[in-house]
């Protein structure tokens, strides 16, 4: 039996077995189970990662590896996770690509300085900057005008869960983007540009 | 869709925008106040704090309770890294001039449940005493790595250090929460909030100050040092409201002195960090501000080793620093086994009195091995009490925590004693 001493331990364990849960779905074929299946599969890896093993249950190890998934990293895999559900993706995912750009650029900003690369650090900004908040709204409000949803969604679900006190952080970053994330929008976005080159070069071939 | 969409944004940062408005910078620092008449007895004591024979002990902090007896942290087990490392405490009745047993405070069994999270090595403990009381205490916990992969976990205590509430994860880092370290003691901002001097070692080797409000929940960060300044384990002077000194341990290679930097608008900025007059072999030190103004530090003055420890004071605000007591030194010493049995039983009969051959040989198990013997005393950490008394912990050996208390006098006569203001940090 789990004892949660604090709200924040559920919903940090839910990320990590969110994590989980996507990195057995994604698997090659995994996709293409009958929804019933499909829907089994992810209750069962939810329970088996759930269950006390040792003291602790697997969530649990993978979380102190990795932390608590960012708001936009549970999104982009719940997403992941419920397409096969669905049928097609449960929002509407125009702003994709625009949100892993940014992503992969705050990532290298705010990574080698919060890692001591210079005096100042801009992970200061997510304890209520209210410049940083200023410039999410502007964002958040052109991504909904100019019609990416997606990232709009992030930017305000980030804000809503950091505002309620989601995550045991109680900086805004840690809702924002987290490095695995950053590996993955960068590698997307290395793997998209390398597509792109070749499509290019084909063509001019 | 567009909408909802819209309306959630605002509702969302309308939430945040409350949120950010609890996030509120301090306004200076707290100046405690603490007895100032030295006209008491002259008197400098000491003996172990620790009691448990065949660990190794390391990293130990104090603090004053309500009643005036001091409670001392520190972490013990197998060998430092050691799955079964655990934090201990015991407390120190200067009325009968004696140390409880010490207890177990924290495991890692016992963090693993309450952080919902593996963990596998426990570090330095540093307590904290929060305007309505309540006693705090931060642990160093490591889930992946050596002590770079440290993160800081938190529980309190209504009942001074009786029980304590499950602990709690402090994030502290967006790279994976990774690398926050504590040692220095923590203060007090003039609004009641409360900071914590920590450090950073992964990549980058920094000071940093973390600055809780009432609840104990983090609502700001600010550097001290950037990774090239190699400046480790800050510890902060308050000079008065506005001013205050930071002096940190230096790890590169480049000199070896111990790094400074100060404010002068309450910790709003920070001055580039520089090398002070105190040596440091990149190692940890303590120091305090008197409510004369004099500040007064312990810390391993020489530019290699920790066999030698010294009690400093400075009284143009930490530009120059005389030497006024050495606590320990054994700078010189011969390292074969024989002549470390010899010397360190004249060491432990000075503090305890029975048993001695028992304290000798678990001095030896820790700090002896197959190239000979080394002298450590390192790690201090020390408070004035509120009756002015001081109270001086450190590693002894890495097999002791060994408990130094002095008065007002003492110090004072000690200062007199001592040559006239040198600018020399050296003896």
């Amino acid at each position: 039996m789990i004892n949660f001493t604090d709200i924040t331990d559920i919903t940090g364990l839910a990320s990590s077995a969110v994590a989980i849960i996507a990195l057995v779905v994604l698997l090659p074929g995994v996709a293409r189970l009958q929804k019933t299946h499909f829907a089994l599969l992810v209750c069962a890896i939810a329970i088996v990662v759930l269950i006390p093993f040792g003291g602790l249950p697997l969530a649990a190890y993978v979380r102190g590896w990795m932390g608590d998934l960012s708001i936009t990293s549970l999104l982009l895999l719940l997403m992941s996770i419920l397409r096969p559900l669905c049928g097609r993706p449960p929002f509407d995912p125009k702003g994709r690509t625009t949100l892993l750009i940014l992503v992969a650029l705050a990532a290298f900003g705010l990574y080698p300085m919060a890692l001591g690369t210079s005096l100042f650090d801009p992970y200061r900004l997510g304890y209520g900057d209210p410049w940083l908040l200023g410039g999410l709204l502007l964002l958040a409000l052109a991504a909904c005008f100019r019609q990416l949803p997606l990232l709009a969604l992030a930017i305000a679900l980030s804000i809503f869960t950091w505002g309620a006190g989601w995550y045991e952080s109680t900086n805004l970053w840690d809702y924002l983007l987290d490095p695995l994330l950053a590996i993955y929008a960068i590698s997307a976005l290395l793997k998209r540009a390398s597509r792109l080159a070749v499509a290019q070069f084909d063509r001019g071939g | 869709m567009n909408r909802l969409l819209l309306a959630f944004i605002l509702i969302a940062f309308g939430i945040g925008a409350f949120k950010a408005s609890q996030y509120h910078t301090a306004a200076g620092f707290l100046v405690s106040a603490k007895a100032v008449a030295s006209n008491g007895e002259a008197r400098l004591q000491s003996r172990f704090a620790s009691s448990r024979q065949h660990t190794q002990t390391h990293a130990s902090s104090v603090i004053e309770l309500k009643d005036g007896r001091i409670r001392a942290f520190w972490f013990s087990g197998s060998s430092e890294g050691a799955k079964d490392v655990e934090i201990h405490s015991a407390v120190f009745d200067p009325a009968r001039e004696q140390w409880s047993n010490e207890q177990t405070v924290a495991t890692r069994e016992g963090t693993e449940q309450s952080l919902m999270r593996y963990i596998s090595k426990l570090g330095n403990p540093v307590a904290a005493r929060a305007a309505d009381g309540t006693l705090w205490l931060y642990y160093v916990t490591v889930s992946m790595g050596g002590w770079a992969g440290s993160s800081i976990t938190a529980m309190s205590s209504g009942d001074e250090g009786a029980t304590w509430s499950p602990a709690r994860r402090l994030i502290t880092s967006p790279f994976l929460n990774i690398s926050t370290l504590i040692k220095g003691a923590p203060f007090s901002y003039s609004d009641g909030t409360m900071g914590l001097p920590v450090y950073h070692e992964f990549i980058g080797k920094f000071g940093e100050l973390l600055h809780f409000d009432r609840t104990g929940k983090i609502i700001d960060k600010q550097r001290l040092s950037a990774g090239k300044d190699h400046g480790l384990q800050p510890v902060l002077l308050t000079r008065n409201t506005n001013e205050a000194l930071v002096l940190m341990r230096h790890t590169g290679d480049e000199h070896r002195k111990v790094i400074s930097v100060s404010t002068s608008d309450g910790g709003q900025h920070w001055t580039e960090p520089q090398k002070s007059a105190l040596s440091n072999p990149d190692a940890a030190l303590s120091a305090l501000s008197l409510p004369d103004g004099r500040m007064l530090a312990v810390l391993n003055n020489q530019e290699q080793g920790r066999d030698a420890l010294s009690l400093v004071v400075s009284t143009d605000g930490g530009d120059n620093w005389q030497n006024v007591f050495n606590l320990e030194d054994q700078r010189g010493q011969q390292l074969d086994e024989a002549h470390y049995l010899k010397t360190a039983t004249g060491l432990i009969k000075d503090v305890v009195a029975t048993d001695v051959g028992e304290y000798v040989t678990s001095t030896k198990a820790a700090i002896c091995t197959g190239n000979g013997c080394r002298f450590e005393f390192s790690y201090p950490y020390m408070i004035q009490a509120s009756n002015g008394d001081f109270h001086l912990v450190y590693t002894w050996n890495r097999s002791f925590i060994k408990h130094v208390w002095f008065t007002q006098a003492w110090l004072d006569q000690r200062l007199k004693e001592a040559a006239p203001a040198s600018s020399s940090a050296h003896d």
